[in-house]
C-alpha cells in the first residue's frame, strides 16, 4: 500500500528533477529539517493543482464561448462519426453518447403481454465494463506476470521491515535482564495500579490475591520476585504455564508501572488470598506503597 | 380500501408477425394454488427467520438474552437464521415467482401437479429438519451449507424435483421462444444443483454428523465458491429472472434493451463463479486465486449494474406511478439496493479495502443491504402484486402496503448504518498502533464494547423491518379474505407449430436460435459456469506447491478432535475466526500469520468468516486450562464486560466417545496419517490426555471429572496453532 506521504514524495520528486532550479532548493532542503520538506512538498503540490484549476477553467470557458461553431463543425457528417469527433461530442454535450441511441422499437416478440424494446447497450455502461476488463488483466499482469507488484507475503515483509525502522531498537532478549530500580513516585504507582485493574485482575485478582493465576502478595514467587524479574515475566511472558505476553502491548514504562505496582502488594494479605506457590524469597529493598 | 379496477396490461403495438391463419387455440389452466402456497410459505418462513435474526441481533448486545439455554446460543441460531431466510424466506420466494412466472411465459400448466405438491411439501420439510437440526447443534459448521448430510440429500432429491418439474413445463410450452427470466431459471436450477453437490461432499460419520471431503485450504476454497455463488445464483439470478417478470408487469412498461439483458445475462453468470476467493483475501489461499477473486469481482460490476439498469430504465414513462403504487415503490427500492450492494461488493474485494472491512461488521451491513433491500423487498413488491391476482380482488389497503414500504425502509437504514459504522471502527481499530509502535487498542475486547451501542440500533433496525413484515402478512390475509382463491385460472393459446412451420422461427439473430433450444442453452450455462470453478478449483488440489506441508503439523489426538466437534457444535466458528492474516497488527496481537500448511487435517476449515471475538489461531498454550475453564463457565470473570454467553452445559454433558472410532477410520479413509488400528485405541488415549488436563486443572483447586465435554473443548483450543511455535 502507498501511503499518501510517500505519494507525495514521489510527486515531488518527478516536479524537482524536472526543474533544475526547483531541485538545488531541493538539495538545500535536504539538509534541513523533513518537517520544512514537507512543507515545500505541499507548497509545490498546491500551486500545481492550483495552476491545473486555473487551465480547466479557461478550457471550460473556450468550450462554452466556442460551443455554437463547436456544434456546427460536430454536425458535419465527416467529423460526427471518427473518433475526435465523439470527443468533440462528448465537449459539446451530446447525451447520446452517453445514453446510447434510444429508439424504443420494440421486438416484434411478446410473452405473456410483457414487450421488450431493442435499445442499444448504454455506451456508459458499455466502456465501463471495458475499462474493468483492462483493469483485471492490468491486475493479473503487474502481480503475476510482470510480478512487479508485492504479494501479501512480500508485503508483511515490507511493513515489518518499516516498523523496525521507525520504532527505536530496544534490545529484546528475555535473557538479557534489565536493570531499572523500582518506581517510588505514588503517581507511577496509580498508573501501574489502573493497568493492573484493566489487564492483570481477570486473572491475578483485583487485590492480586491470585485467581487463575498465582497469588501476587505474599514472599513465593514461581519466576523471581525482584523487580527485574517481575519486568521480565510481564514482558515475555511464561509460554505454556498462562503468562501472557505484554510486549507489544504494554509499553517498557507500563511494564515498570506495573511491575512497581505488583511489588507494593507484597504483605497486604488480600482476602481469598490463593495458597503460596514457587520459592520464597527474602524480602528485597523496602519498596514504596501507595 | 380502494376498489379501483385493475389496470389492463397495455399492449404498444401488435406483434409484428401475424399470427397463423386457422391455428386451433388451446384452453388450458394455470395452477394458482401452488403460487399461493409458496406465497404463504415465504411469509410464515420470513417472519420466523426474521424473528431469530432480531433474537441473535440482541444477543450481541446483551448475552443473556439467549435464556440460558444451548439451543438459543448465538452460534447456534445464527446458522438457523442464515438458512431461515435464504432457504425458507427467499426459497419460497424464489418459488412463488417461479411458478406463477413460468406457466405465463411457457402459456402452459406446470408440468405436474404432483411433482408440484412434492417439491412444496419437500421443501417445507427440509427447513423444518433445520429448525430442528440446527439448534441442537447438528452443523457441519460450513455457512449456508450447515445442514448434515442426511438433509442434503434430501435437498438434492427435492431440487431435481423442481428441475423435473420446470423442464418439462417448458418442454410443454406454447411459446416457441424463452424469455429472458427463464434463463435465469434455468441457470439458477444449474448452478445450484452444482454448487450444492460439490460443496456437500462428505463422509458420514453417524446419522447426523460427517467430515468434509476437503481438508483446509481446500475445503476453504470450495466453500467459498459455493457460499459467494449461492449469493450469486440463489439470492441474485432467480430474483433477476423474477424482476423481469413482475416489474414490466408491474409498470405496464417495455424492458428497456432486449440485447442488454443477453449481454449481461451471459457475462454474470461466466464472471459470478470466479470471484469466490474475494472471501480468502490476505488468507492462507494461494496468491494467484485471491488474484482472480479480485480481478473477475472488479469486472462483475457491469454486468451486475446491466440487471440494474434494465430494471430501473423499463420504469422510463411510468415513474408517476410510483408514487401512487407500493408494488413499484418496493421494487425501485430493491433494484437500487441491488446496484449499491453489487458495486460495493467488488470494492470491498479490493485488497486495501478488503483489508480493513473483512471480519467486521462492514460485511454484515454489506450482505444485508442486498438481502433485505434486494431480495426482501423484492418479494414483498412482488406478493402485494399477486395476492389481488390470485384472489380476484383489489389489496385489502395500498395505504397499509406503503406504511409497510417506509417502515422497511427505515428498517434498513437503521440496521445498515449502525454497522457500517461499527464495521469502520473496528475495522480502524484492530489496525491503529501508537507512536511507541505499539497497538492503540492491544486489549481485543476494546475494540468490541466500542460496537454495543451500534448492536442495539442495529437490533431495532431488524424489529422495524420485521413489523413492517406482519402489515404484509395481515394485508395478504384481508385481501384474501374479501376474495376467493382462483385455484386454476383459465387461459387460451394457440398450440405450438412445428419448427418448420412456425412463423416465429426466422432467420436472425443466432441468439433467437438459442431461445428456441432450452438443451441447448442449459448446456451453453452449464459451461459458462463451470469454467471458473475448474480453473481455480483443479490446481489448488492437484498442484502441490499451493499448500506447503509443514512437516510439524500433526493429526490431532483423540481428545482434541472430540474438542474441535463440539466447537463445531456449539458454533464457534460464528464469531471466532482461526486465521492469522499477515498484517503487522494481527501477528502484534495474536503471533505468527497463518500458513496453509497448518490446516492440512482440518476437515471442516474453521477459518471463518466474521471476528467478533478474537482470532483463535495461535490461542493454544497462550493461557492456563484454568483460564479456559473459568473463561467457558462465565466469560466474564476473565474478560470483564465481554459479550460472549456461557457454556455451563459444557460443564455438565460427558463426552460422547461412541462415535470416535468410526470417526477415525473416516478420517484415515480420508488419508489421515493416524496409525493403523489406531481407531481401538482412540478412546483409551482421549481419556488418558483427559485424565493429564484434569490433574493439572487439580493443581488450581479446579475439580472436574475428565468425561466433561469441557475438558475435551480445553484440549482442542490448546492445541490450536501450536503445531509450528518456536518453542522457547
Amino acid at each position: 500500500m502507498i501511503r499518501p506521504h510517500q505519494l507525495l514524495l514521489g510527486v515531488g520528486a518527478v516536479l524537482l528533477t524536472a526543474r533544475p532550479a526547483l531541485a538545488q532548493a531541493a538539495e538545500a532542503n535536504a539538509l534541513s529539517s523533513p518537517d520544512s520538506q514537507r512543507t515545500m512538498l505541499w507548497f509545490v503540490l498546491s500551486t500545481l493543482v492550483l495552476v491545473l484549476m486555473v487551465f480547466l477553467l479557461l478550457f471550460v470557458a473556450v468550450i462554452a464561448w466556442l460551443r455554437p461553431q463547436l456544434r456546427q463543425l460536430y454536425a458535419l457528417p465527416t467529423v460526427h462519426d471518427t473518433w475526435s469527433g465523439r470527443v468533440l461530442g462528448l465537449l459539446v454535450g451530446d447525451a447520446r453518447l452517453v445514453q446510447g441511441d434510444v429508439r424504443d422499437e420494440l421486438m416484434d416478440h411478446e410473452y405473456d403481454g410483457i414487450h421488450e424494446f431493442d435499445n442499444d447497450l448504454p455506451p456508459w455502461w458499455k466502456y465501463s465494463f471495458y475499462a474493468t476488463i483492462v483493469f483485471a488483466i492490468g491486475y493479473v499482469t503487474y502481480y503475476h506476470v510482470l510480478k512487479t507488484g508485492q504479494l501479501q507475503g512480500a508485503e508483511y515483509a515490507a511493513e515489518m521491515q518499516q516498523a523496525a525502522l521507525l520504532i527505536a531498537a530496544t534490545p529484546d532478549d528475555p535473557n538479557q535482564l534489565t536493570t531499572y530500580q523500582p518506581l517510588l513516585v505514588p503517581a507511577e504507582l496509580s498508573s501501574g495500579k489502573a493497568i493492573f485493574a484493566t489487564n492483570c485482575a481477570p486473572c491475578h485478582g483485583a487485590g492480586g490475591e491470585g485467581k487463575v493465576g498465582p497469588n501476587l502478595t505474599d514472599e513465593f514467587w514461581l519466576h523471581g520476585g525482584e523487580v527485574n524479574h517481575v519486568y521480565k515475566t510481564i514482558k515475555f511472558g511464561v509460554n505454556g504455564k498462562g503468562m501472557v505476553a505484554w510486549k507489544g502491548k504494554l509499553s517498557g514504562k507500563q511494564i515498570l508501572q506495573v511491575a512497581s505496582y505488583v511489588l507494593s502488594l507484597q504483605g497486604t494479605k488480600p482476602a481469598n488470598a490463593k495458597p503460596p506457590q514457587g520459592e520464597k524469597e527474602a524480602p528485597g529493598k523496602p519498596v514504596a506503597k501507595l | 380500501m380502494q376498489a379501483e379496477p385493475l389496470a389492463p396490461v397495455a399492449a404498444p403495438r401488435a406483434p409484428l408477425i401475424p399470427s397463423a391463419v386457422n391455428r386451433a387455440v388451446d384452453t388450458f389452466f394455470y395452477d394458482n394454488k401452488i403460487v399461493r402456497n409458496f406465497g404463504i410459505a415465504t411469509v410464515i418462513w420470513g417472519i420466523i427467520g426474521m424473528a431469530v435474526g432480531v433474537l441473535a441481533a440482541f444477543e450481541l448486545a446483551r448475552p443473556e438474552v439467549n435464556m440460558g439455554t444451548a439451543y438459543t446460543t448465538f452460534g447456534r441460531i445464527r446458522p438457523l437464521h442464515t438458512n431461515a431466510v435464504i432457504f425458507a424466506f427467499v426459497g419460497n420466494g424464489i418459488f412463488t415467482g417461479v411458478y406463477y412466472s413460468l406457466q405465463r411465459l411457457c402459456k402452459t400448466r406446470m408440468f405436474s401437479d404432483v411433482l408440484s405438491k412434492i417439491h412444496f411439501w419437500g421443501w417445507q420439510l427440509i427447513i423444518l429438519s433445520a429448525v430442528a437440526t440446527l439448534p441442537l447443534g447438528f452443523t457441519t459448521s460450513k455457512e449456508y451449507a450447515e445442514l448434515e448430510w442426511p438433509i442434503d440429500i434430501a435437498i438434492t432429491l427435492i431440487w431435481v424435483v423442481f428441475g423435473w418439474n420446470m423442464f418439462g413445463t417448458i418442454a410443454r410450452r406454447r411459446e416457441r421462444h424463452l424469455y429472458v427470466g427463464i434463463w435465469f431459471y434455468i441457470a439458477t436450477f444449474l448452478t445450484v444443483a452444482v454448487l450444492h453437490l460439490v460443496n456437500s461432499a462428505e463422509v458420514p460419520v453417524s446419522w447426523l454428523k460427517s467430515y468434509s471431503a476437503y481438508a483446509g485450504v481446500q475445503d476453504a476454497l470450495v466453500q467459498w465458491w459455493y457460499g459467494h455463488n449461492a449469493v450469486a445464483f440463489f439470492l441474485t439470478t432467480p430474483y433477476l429472472g423474477l424482476m423481469y417478470y413482475f416489474m414490466p408487469k408491474a409498470a405496464e412498461r417495455p424492458i428497456y434493451s432486449y440485447r442488454l439483458s443477453i449481454i449481461h445475462f451471459w457475462s454474470l453468470i461466466f464472471i459470478y463463479i470466479w470471484a469466490g476467493p474475494h472471501h480468502l483475501l490476505y488468507t492462507a489461499l494461494p496468491d494467484w486465486a485471491q488474484s482472480l477473486g479480485v480481478a473477475f469481482s472488479i469486472m462483475l460490476i457491469a454486468p451486475s449494474w446491466g440487471g440494474m439498469i434494465n430494471g430501473l430504465l423499463t420504469l422510463r414513462g411510468a415513474w408517476d406511478k410510483v408514487r401512487e403504487e407500493p408494488v413499484l415503490k418496493f421494487f425501485v427500492v430493491a433494484i437500487t439496493a441491488y446496484g449499491m450492494a453489487t458495486f460495493e461488493g467488488p470494492m470491498l474485494s479490493l485488497k486495501n479495502v478488503n483489508a480493513i472491512a473483512h471480519f467486521t461488521d462492514w460485511i454484515v451491513a454489506h450482505v444485508h443491504v442486498g438481502a433485505l433491500g434486494w431480495n426482501g423487498f423484492l418479494t414483498f413488491g412482488m406478493l402485494y402484486w399477486l395476492w389481488p391476482r390470485l384472489y380476484k380482488t383489489p389489496l385489502f389497503s395500498k395505504k397499509l402496503a406503503t406504511t409497510h414500504f417506509w417502515l422497511g425502509t427505515l428498517g434498513i437504514l437503521f440496521y445498515a448504518i449502525p454497522m457500517y459504522w461499527a464495521g469502520f471502527t473496528q475495522g480502524l481499530m484492530w489496525k491503529q498502533f501508537n507512536g511507541e509502535g505499539m497497538l492503540q487498542y492491544p486489549n481485543f475486547l476494546e475494540t468490541v464494547l466500542q460496537l454495543v451501542p451500534m448492536y442495539y440500533l442495529r437490533g431495532i433496525g431488524g424489529v422495524l423491518y420485521l413489523s413492517g413484515v406482519f402489515l404484509l402478512m395481515y394485508n395478504l390475509y384481508k385481501t384474501a379474505q374479501a376474495g376467493t382463491l382462483l385455484a386454476n385460472e383459465k387461459a387460451q393459446a394457440p398450440a405450438l407449430l412445428p419448427e418448420a412451420q412456425d412463423p416465429h422461427v426466422q432467420p436472425g439473430h443466432w441468439h433467437r436460435w438459442l431461445e428456441r433450444r432450452p438443451f441447448q442453452l442449459a448446456v451453453g450455462a452449464t459451461v459458462a459456469i463451470a469454467i471458473g470453478g475448474a480453473v481455480e478449483m483443479i490446481p489448488t488440489f492437484l498442484v502441490k506447491s499451493n499448500v506447503p506441508t509443514i512437516a510439524s503439523v500433526k493429526p490431532y489426538r483423540a481428545l482434541e478432535l472430540q474438542g474441535r466437534d463440539l466447537y463445531i457444535k456449539e458454533g464457534c466458528s460464528n464469531c471466532h475466526t482461526q486465521m492469522v492474516r499477515p498484517f503487522r497488527s494481527e501477528t502484534e496481537r495474536y503471533g505468527e500469520y497463518s500458513k496453509a500448511g497448518e490446516y492440512v487435517y482440518d476437515r471442516p476449515f474453521l477459518w471463518g468468516s466474521k471476528r467478533t471475538g478474537p482470532d483463535l489461531q495461535r490461542v493454544g498454550q497462550k493461557y492456563p486450562n484454568s483460564w479456559h475453564y473459568n473463561h467457558m463457565l462465565d466469560p466474564t470473570s476473565m474478560s470483564p464486560g465481554s459479550i460472549m454467553p456461557p457454556y455451563p452445559w459444557l460443564f455438565e454433558n460427558t463426552i460422547d466417545y461412541s462415535t470416535l472410532p468410526n470417526k477415525i477410520r473416516v478420517l484415515q479413509g480420508l488419508n489421515t496419517p493416524y496409525p493403523a488400528g489406531f481407531d481401538k485405541l482412540a478412546v483409551a488415549d482421549a481419556q488418558a490426555q483427559a485424565r493429564g488436563i484434569v490433574a493439572e486443572l487439580k493443581k488450581e483447586d479446579i475439580e472436574v471429572k475428565s468425561d466433561k465435554e469441557i475438558v475435551a473443548l480445553i484440549a482442542y483450543l490448546q492445541r490450536l496453532g501450536t503445531d509450528i511455535k518456536v518453542k522457547q
